[in-house]
């Protein structure tokens, strides 16, 4: 899939056109053809210790990226603190990075106005997150098996409570191929976060 | 692959010269405008003479998926060290109906070193055109008249310390591809020139 877009996009410029007014992104779920292997990534805790996808391994992760900035993100959490136990219950850990500058000041901040409970702070204090897991809008959601590499991944803000939902995590859990009939709906934004 | 390719060029190439008309390719991007900033005070071009300046234009409102430009941008000035006194980050509201000084304000808190600029609907179309930015309202699946979007030229312009078009990157641009740009135009090579 990414190729053939850069070769295009390549194409273009070296014919001189513009590129597309809007880079259009797709939004839902994108399955990967072959899992990739992911970069490593320092991500802290509250306490700005390391708090790496590495001590993950052996299970799934859903790996939410986030910034206090991003309306839809700040919307998906919720469903996302909610999802956590019942993730947990599968095998699978929830983590939400936040790709705010300054530490974890904007996420304390949020998630006391949203109460959210079961979500830990992880932070992207190195802020290269977004560039390394090639993350040029959000929210975005990877979704990670248990030797922690991407099998796909959610552009945009999902419907984490629904049965699309329990069965993609299901699969993801059981190291099962995700197919298109998964994926969440799109979650609509219906509140001013 | 390549007969893929030459298609979609053909396709896309019928497309651009539709909206756009045929006389955009012959004009030159022009860094000239006249806006309003944060404090509500008008501003132009000239405010900001001596400075390269790294542009952008979006909106605060985005109802699904969020671009990260602006964290990019915010990255490229801390890879930039100590010539980030050097450079001016603007951001262009497309959507001046919401983003209102104070509203730009509240959002560019979390990008401290963005200065956001916004202004009459003629205003910010005059500046996007002498930039070749384009943007288009997009009406709301819901037909909520307030939930609209924008979709809008998303390019990283690099104008020169007097305002001129230097240089325009995607996007999607790693923030050290856009540091290393705009500190080759700091620091031209002779043989460069």
């Amino acid at each position: 899939m990414n190729m053939p877009r850069r070769a295009f996009l390549a194409a273009l410029a070296a014919l001189g056109l513009p590129l597309p007014a809007r880079a259009k992104v797709a939004q839902g779920l994108v399955i990967h053809d072959a899992p990739k292997t992911l970069p490593p990534l320092d991500i802290r805790d509250g306490d700005g210790n390391p708090a790496g996808l590495e001590a993950l391994r052996g299970q799934a992760v859903l790996l939410n990226l986030w910034a206090s900035w991003c309306m839809p993100c700040v919307a998906e959490l919720p469903a996302l603190d909610r999802l956590k136990p019942k993730a947990a219950a599968k095998g699978i850990a929830v983590v939400a990075l936040s790709l705010d500058r300054g530490g974890k000041i904007a996420v304390v901040n949020t998630y006391a106005r949203l109460g959210i409970s079961a979500l830990a702070i992880r932070t992207d204090d190195a802020r290269a997150a977004a560039e390394k897991l090639n993350a040029s809008v959000l929210p975005i959601s990877l979704l990670l098996d248990a030797q922690g590499r991407e099998v796909a991944r959610y552009v945009g803000g999902a419907d984490w409570d629904g049965p699309q939902a329990a069965a993609m995590l299901d699969a993801l859990a059981a190291g099962r191929p995700l197919t298109p009939d998964m994926a969440p709906p799109l979650a609509r934004v219906t509140i001013a976060p | 692959m390549r007969q893929t390719l030459i298609a979609a060029l053909a396709v896309l190439a019928a497309w651009w010269t539709g909206p756009a008309g045929a006389d955009d390719a012959d004009r030159a991007v022009v860094g000239r405008f006249l806006l309003v900033d944060m404090t509500g005070r008008p501003v132009t071009d000239e405010t900001y003479a001596g400075k390269i300046r790294l542009v952008v234009f979006g909106y605060t409102y985005c109802p699904d998926i969020c671009p990260t430009v602006l964290n990019t941008l915010s990255v490229a000035l801390e890879h930039l060290g100590a010539d980030r006194g050097k450079v001016v980050t603007l951001f262009v509201s497309v959507d001046p109906e919401r983003d209102t000084p104070a509203h730009l304000k509240d959002y560019l808190v979390s990008f401290p070193e963005v200065t956001g600029l916004t202004g009459s609907a003629a205003q910010v179309a005059a500046a996007a055109y002498n930039f070749k930015a384009r943007y288009e309202k997009q009406p709301a699946a819901d037909g909520d008249p307030a939930a609209y979007s924008i979709d809008h030229t998303a390019s990283i312009y690099i104008m020169d310390r007097a305002g001129n078009f230097l240089a325009r990157m995607p996007h999607a641009s790693a923030p050290d591809r856009v540091a290393e740009r705009v500190r080759s135009y700091l620091y031209p090579k002779r043989d460069d020139q």
